[in-house]
């Protein structure tokens, strides 16, 4: 769509109304006519200053009140507002004086204009209205470069402390600090402030029971050591990185590498990694340190946000795709620079911002610090996937030795996939190798369309058990096809495309869309899998396979008992496998087929993904010599049929049974073969994670051009490519960040070294107030993203430079800012509102003077976010799952689609029990119970939780399932631990979920509760209670 | 009828929770809450409408095949459409000019022209005011359902169900203020975040209604199934007890409201769970109006439901329903599961719009019956239009047009029997009077009693509006 086409039209169409609205105004003007010839005006000097001061505001380009600009000489001539020479017959003079007795018309918004300046504008216009076309007006922010945010740090000679500001600014206001919490409150104040769950009575006791003076900073120390302090603090800054784990939009896609960066954020956390680090390796980690997985994953942050796929990949059409594109550069650039320096950059990706000094051409230059990059899955880097892999590789082979060992003792059966992959079918195989349906070549390496294809050829193969290959058409039943060295043939199979995708593998075909069906992951331990695309058929060799498993080695042990039964079956085998179609959902189906000797004996016609699993089981007599397994494309195109056989196996129908000493030595071997597959599981998925990569490919070595696009429009880029840059508003800087030649990783480096400059006041004092408000619910700055002229100002100016000093002072260290806040006594008051024994003035009740306790007279009381009130429920129910890392746990259901679905269940399991920061954010589908609690949308930036109060927030506490299940387990764990007891189990629940003992009132409720109602019901009121959700 | 035969008891015990608290003014603390969130008491000027009911069709309603009469493409059937070969639509190239799918006829004393495709409709014509020359910024699904929900094509901004609530706070005493009734099949593109209350406080976030669940319309209304331990009288002792230890443990925290309003909440919570149900029983409502819904019609039926349900919800003071007709993520596959026609225009809109014909007519001639018309603002939209070429190999698709769409409104302040901006002569670009969402989004706003340049919120570095910093009131379609 041509914006700018319909915006112009717009323009025309209200146009007539202004003419006729001038047409008006000259009726009744009488204006007095007189000249003088003075001296030449100067538009730029004497008038543009006017224009700026008085009309600009409304009549800007972007703004348009009254469809008037008076931005540029293009606008004056278009609206002929000004008519050269003739002041008297200009409509401009006329609104801005003053008509008998009347105000001027102009301006309605602003300061009117003095007779200098009308006389002013009125000379101008007499002398021809010269208007040179270089001179733009535009709109003054609000700030300039003196706003306090931009000014260096304030300097502190003397050492000072955090409850010195405190109490200068209480002095001043009549104010007193508010007295020490006791012990139990300020462990469960800390507990939740420092690792987001409650302390357990135990930490309780052992604290408040600590004859160590220092025992609260011992307390502090030890919460800062514990990993549940990382967890708690990465999810404030994935807040600030608005995290997913998928993509949003439309389609919503999986991005299910994303929680690396997750885990990375937790880990700096824990190790305390100096805040620029944490920052530089964020912003350009893989350019500044390439060998350091961490580093590298940290970028991560750059890409955390929703992105367009349908918008940026899928339409055809590259308007749209520019209009994607720009706003995912702007999303990068926002985020950077309000997660860091609480800049609202984007508020000048349309004009000029109008509050702060950020010019929009600024606002370009730094989408040029981006231009170069695109979010995508990538490596870690190579070293680590190689080494990944080979590791991967040395486990699955020792695991297919024990494997193979097992088998030779008791197994008899063949794995066929392993034969496919070239092996003796006893797992000496290679995963992945594959045979050529065209020529019965061995490959390795993936293919796609298959080209130089000859239907229904017979290839013979070189692998002992393997008779040979094909691809079938079936020409509607009149082909007769050929399944073996031996000519034998099949007719009656269907027409298909005759085309054939990928080889023959062992495991899943190249780009396969799944190798799980009904649960079985085939390419997971204990599994096997034979991808077999359509239209491509294989034929065994069932002789040679049935000497193997008649061989002395596998039947006839010295010590195995005799092969029980008839002799002469000792030569019927049996084929069992578990059948799927492996692609995607929807329309796709295919056929499979299984024959002996080209007698078919199982087929299966028009299977799809939602069939799930055929179990295929077939009697093999012994004169039998070949079995073919065939996949044909269905008729509906051979695309997706990607047909699998899940642990196909040949083996004996009679089995002798093994002797004790054969059991001991397989017992053995299994027992060495789960700790190979315990390393297995432990090496995790793949070492990828979402971040950014270079846009560079091929010759294409430079960074996209990045122009100023007027009125964010994407289709009206303006003036020459901009190099990348930052904002001068910090004077103390260089806002140069490299030149057009500059490539992508130099931009980033250019960017993360600026921010993080150690002249930069203004990074400093952003995260020494994020950090004040993540312990008091408030900043210094209470608009925590925004240090702007729209942001609110300091409370205590003086104590955020000392802070931010602080920080500088402990090298970048955030577990020493944490340490200084918490031991502070402002930090450990309480925080119930003084109770005024005696009448007072309005001045001194704290409450009157400062109810929002802006000047900390008492700790603020706080009711705890939506995650935390999970995990303490998990928690205090005694299933909170500790587990650290890795993948998010899922707790919907997943289902392929367009726009996939998904499906919440409730979390009624360990690996759902997880901490919520470790849960799988799905952007479309949030989960809502969590939503209900105030969790917010994961596509906004959040720099600070808000918190309501709902009905139907009590309806998810009091009714949703978790939170039945959870109080069950609750009561559970109460009878357990504290007897059968009544005022036992009502002490043990309220130490559990409010870290106390119930009061005798409480106790005397609580008690006859349990006993009328069970204890179920007192565990569900608890986790209802208000003071289970506000922490004092 | 309920189907439930232990409702009646269950609500009569919840009525006595609810009665046995006592003091407790909910309708002050309701104008309360209202007010909480907004910087003004009331509205900006005189309200016209007190409530809006939304039907927002995803996917991308074709323009020409409905209500855009245009009898120059008709003309120039199978002719080239864009001789240049320049133009890229979102998923194809042009193909050949085509007319509509559906005859156009003129109904009502207005004569304003409606497609073959809405029989019933048409009947209502004299009541609608149409808004021809609607563009969007995005011809994608995502962005644009979102453009017309919030203002914005990025997702996390409020949507217009939100900032009303936000602005006018609930009338309901007992029902949520904003209730969503997503389409039975599934989502629309974009998802939930689509009837987001986005940085607004939570409050403001809607309520999705299931009436086909008489066991919990709303999410969570009452205890899950399956928990033996809760018991009617369990319930109860609970909740007495869960009451007495909050006012025990607020008595030391005197001047916290927040302790006192999550005391409320419960005490809320317990009139929903006796007004949602009564809400959502359809069954309560006379034969003639289930008939002149079509409730039980195997297609039309669930969409006819939800109209009805809309109208028994702001009949009891929601402020703000919003109706889904079409979903996106969806496994059903017999069609399209929403309106955008890419390969079979005369199979997907011939379903759906008669689903909507059946419901939107029906809707508007009960509101209109109740004497609710007048008082409520009904809004019809979808996030773009369609292309008046064809797509496809058999030509019977429409690709993407974010260029022009139709929205039409009626009832609360709207001049019925009119006509608004127009397309150019093949319904391609809207060229008079182009309007976007934020035109719209004024005019809604307007009628409510709220002027759209003040009903702000600071987030990140601005004050945010639902018109972000454009919109203009339509003067030509108030009455």
């Amino acid at each position: 769509m041509d914006v700018n086409a319909t915006s112009r039209l717009c323009r025309s169409t209200f146009r007539v109304d202004r003419i006729t609205c001038c047409a008006l105004f000259c009726l009744v003007f009488v204006g007095a006519s007189w000249v003088s010839a003075e001296q030449k005006v100067d538009f730029a000097k004497q008038v543009a200053p006017i224009f700026q001061q008085h009309c600009i505001r409304c009549h800007s380009d972007d703004d348009r009140q009254g469809e008037l600009s008076l931005a540029s000489v293009d606008d004056l001539n278009e609206n002929e507002f000004v008519i050269p020479g003739q002041p008297d017959a200009s409509y401009l003079l006329e609104v801005i004086m003053a008509q008998e007795g009347e105000p001027p018309a102009m301006p309605q918004e602003a300061e009117r204009l003095k007779d200098a300046e009308v006389q002013t504008i009125r000379r101008w216009i007499q002398q021809g209205a010269a208007w040179p076309a270089e001179v733009r007006i535009k709109q003054a922010s609000k700030a300039d470069a003196s706003w306090w945010a931009y000014q260096p740090l304030q300097v502190f000679p003397k050492p000072h402390s955090i409850d010195e500001f405190i109490s200068a600014k209480h002095q001043k206001h009549d104010l007193r600090f508010a007295q020490r919490a006791d012990r139990r409150t300020l462990i469960r104040r800390l507990s939740f402030d420092l690792h987001g769950l409650p302390p357990t009575p135990e930490q309780i006791k052992r604290f408040v029971s600590d004859p160590d003076p220092n025992a609260y900073q011992k307390l502090v120390d030890r919460m800062l050591d514990s990993p549940r302090y990382g967890e708690r603090f990465a999810q404030h800054w994935l807040d600030l990185a608005h995290y997913g784990d998928t993509h949003g939009f439309e389609r919503d896609k999986r991005r299910d590498n994303a929680w690396r960066y997750r885990d990375y954020v937790i880990q700096a956390f824990n190790d305390d990694k100096p805040y620029s680090r944490f920052l530089q390796e964020q912003i350009a980690g893989d350019v500044l340190w390439p060998n350091d997985p961490q580093a590298v994953i940290a970028t991560g942050f750059l890409a955390a946000g929703p992105w367009d796929f349908v918008g940026q990949v899928e339409t055809k059409s590259p308007a749209l795709r520019r209009a994607a594109r720009s706003l995912d550069l702007d999303d990068m650039a926002t985020q950077v620079m309000t997660a860091s320096m609480a800049m609202t950059v984007n508020c000048a990706r349309c004009h000029d911002h109008k509050l702060d000094p950020i010019t929009q051409r600024e606002y370009y230059q730094l989408r040029a610090v981006f231009a170069g990059i695109k979010r995508t899955d990538r490596v870690v880097s190579e070293q680590a996937l190689q080494d990944y892999q080979d590791q991967k590789e040395t486990l699955r082979m020792q695991r297919n030795a024990l494997d193979a060992a097992a088998a030779q003792l008791t197994g008899r059966s063949i794995d066929l996939a392993d034969v496919v992959g070239g092996g003796n079918g006893f797992g000496t195989g290679m995963f992945r190798q594959a045979i050529d349906p065209r020529n019965a070549k061995v490959q390795t390496r993936d293919f796609g369309n298959l080209g130089n294809v000859i239907v229904n050829r017979f290839s013979r193969s070189d692998h002992p058990l393997v008779d040979g290959v094909f691809i079938a058409d079936g020409k509607a039943g009149q082909a007769e096809v050929p399944i073996s060295s031996t000519e034998v043939t099949v007719s009656g199979l269907p027409t298909t495309s005759g085309k054939a995708w990928d080889m023959i593998r062992n495991g899943p075909v190249a780009s396969q869309h799944s190798t799980t069906i009904d649960g079985i992951d085939f390419t997971g331990p204990g599994h096997h899998l034979i991808g077999l695309h359509a239209n491509a058929g294989i034929t065994f060799d069932l002789s040679a396979a049935r000497e193997v498993l008649l061989s002395k080695q596998v039947t006839q042990r010295a010590d195995d008992e005799a092969t029980a039964g008839d002799q002469s079956l000792a030569g019927e085998l049996r084929f069992t496998a578990k059948l799927g179609y492996f692609g995607a959902s929807g329309s796709n189906v295919a056929d499979a087929w299984v024959f002996l000797d080209g007698k078919r004996v199982a087929e299966f016609r028009k299977l799809k993904r939602d069939d799930g699993l055929q179990a295929i089981d077939v009697n093999i007599p012994t004169k039998s010599k070949f079995l073919t397994l065939l996949a044909t494309d269905g008729g509906n195109g051979y695309g997706m049929d990607q047909i699998g056989f899940g642990d196909p196996q040949l083996r004996l129908s009679k089995l002798p049974r093994p002797s004790q000493e054969t059991q001991r030595r397989v017992a053995k071997l299994k027992q060495r073969r789960d700790r190979v597959e315990q390393q297995l599981l432990e090496l995790g998925p793949t070492p990828e994670f979402y971040g950014v990569a270079s846009t560079e490919k091929g010759a294409e070595r430079s960074v996209p051009e990045v122009r100023l696009l007027s009125r964010g429009n994407p289709e009206s880029p303006s003036g020459h490519a901009l190099e990348p840059g930052s904002f001068a508003a910090l004077s103390m800087l260089q806002p140069q960040l490299g030149t057009l030649q500059s490539n992508q990783g130099e931009r980033r480096v250019a960017l993360a070294n600026w921010i993080t400059h150690r002249d930069n006041p203004l990074t400093k004092r952003v995260i020494v107030n994020r950090l004040w408000q993540w312990h008091f619910g408030t900043g210094l700055v209470s608009t925590p993203s925004d240090f702007g002229y729209g942001g609110a100002r300091p409370s205590h100016p003086q104590l955020l430079d000392w802070l931010a000093g602080e920080l500088v002072a402990n090298q970048g260290s955030l577990k020493a800012m944490h340490r200084l806040i918490v031991n502070s006594r402002t930090y450990q008051q309480v925080s119930v509102i003084h109770r005024v024994d005696t009448p007072s003035s309005e001045r001194t009740n704290p409450a009157r003077v400062d109810a929002d306790n802006r000047l900390l007279w008492r700790q603020n009381p706080r009711r705890v976010e939506a995650e935390v009130i999970r995990d303490s429920v998990l928690h205090v129910s005694g299933k909170l799952n500790m587990q650290q890392g890795g993948p998010g746990f899922e707790d919907f259901t997943y289902q392929e689609a367009y726009a996939p679905i998904y499906t919440y269940v409730t979390a009624d399991s360990k690996p759902l029990w997880r901490r919520s920061i470790y849960r799988y954010r799905v952007r479309t589908t949030p989960d809502r119970f969590l939503t209900t609690l105030d969790c917010p949308d994961p596509a906004n930036m959040t720099p600070q939780r808000l918190t309501t109060t709902t009905p139907l927030q009590s309806l998810a506490l009091y009714n949703n399932e978790l939170m039945l299940r959870q109080a069950r387990y609750f009561a559970q764990r109460v009878s357990e631990e504290a007897g059968a007891k009544p005022s036992d189990q009502v002490q043990r629940a309220f130490q559990l979920a409010l870290g106390r003992a119930a009061e005798m009132e409480e106790l005397q409720w609580a008690v006859s509760l349990v006993q009328q109602q069970g204890l179920f019901v007192l565990c569900r009121s608890l986790f209802n209670a208000n003071e289970f959700v506000y922490v004092d | 009828m309920s189907t439930n035969p232990n409702e009646p008891s269950r609500r009569e015990f919840l009525r006595q929770a609810g009665g046995g608290l006592g003091s407790f003014a909910l309708a002050a603390m309701l104008a309360e809450e209202a007010n909480a969130g907004s910087s003004e008491s009331g509205t900006h000027h005189l309200a016209k409408a007190k409530r809006v009911i939304q039907i927002f069709c995803p996917g991308g309603m074709s323009q020409v095949d409905t209500f855009d009469y245009k009898p120059e493409l008709a003309k120039r059937n199978g002719t080239t459409f864009d001789p240049d070969g320049k133009l890229q639509f979102f998923a194809s190239k042009p193909g050949n000019c085509q007319g509509s799918h559906w005859k156009f006829r003129q109904h009502g004393e207005s004569g304003l022209w409606i497609s073959d495709l809405f029989p019933k409709l048409a009947g209502c014509v004299d009541d609608m005011a149409f808004i021809y020359s609607m563009h969007s910024k995005s011809a994608l699904h995502g962005p644009a359902c979102f453009m017309m929900n919030t203002g914005f094509t990025l997702p996390g901004f409020p949507c217009m169900g939100s900032w009303v609530t936000y602005g006018l706070g609930s009338e309901a005493d007992d029902l949520p203020a904003f209730v969503v009734l997503p389409d039975p099949r599934g989502l629309p593109p974009g998802g939930i975040i689509n009837w987001g209350a986005g940085f607004l406080p939570a409050q403001h976030q809607a309520t999705t209604l299931d009436a086909n669940n008489r066991q919990q319309p709303i999410a969570d209304l009452f205890p899950a199934a399956g928990i033996e331990e809760v018991t009617e009288t369990s319930e109860q002792a609970g909740l007495d007890f869960l009451g007495k230890l909050n006012r025990l443990h607020q008595t030391s925290r005197a001047g916290n409201s927040e302790l006192e309003a999550r005391i409320k909440a419960y005490e809320m919570a317990a009139r929903l769970q006796l007004s949602a149900p009564e809400a959502t029983d359809l069954g309560q409502e006379s034969k003639a109006t289930q008939e002149l819904y079509g409730l039980q019609h195997p297609e039309a039926g669930p969409f006819a439901r939800q109209c009805l349900l809309a109208r028994r919800l702001v009949q009891r003071g929601v402020r703000f329903v919003q109706i889904y007709c079409g979903a996106e993520n969806t496994t059903a596959k017999k069609i399209r599961p929403n309106w955008d026609s890419h390969e079979d225009l005369p199979r997907d809109h011939g379903y759906w719009g008669s689903v909507l014909d059946n419901g939107a007519a029906a809707l508007l001639t009960d509101l209109k019956q109740q004497g609710m018309l007048e008082e409520t603002l009904v809004i019809c939209t979808t996030e773009f239009g369609r292309q008046p070429a064809a797509q496809g190999a058999a030509a019977k698709g429409r690709d993407h047009n974010a260029g022009a769409f139709t929205a039409w409104l009626a009832g609360g302040g709207i001049k019925g029997g009119v006509g608004y901006g127009a397309t150019d002569e093949l319904g391609f670009q809207s060229v008079v009077n182009p309007t976007y969402s934020y035109d719209l989004h004024a005019t809604a706003l307007h009628l409510l009693g709220i002027d759209h340049q003040r009903l702000t919120f600071y987030h990140n570095g601005i004050e945010r509006r639902l018109t972000d910093v454009h919109g203009h009131l339509i003067r030509e379609i108030l009455a």
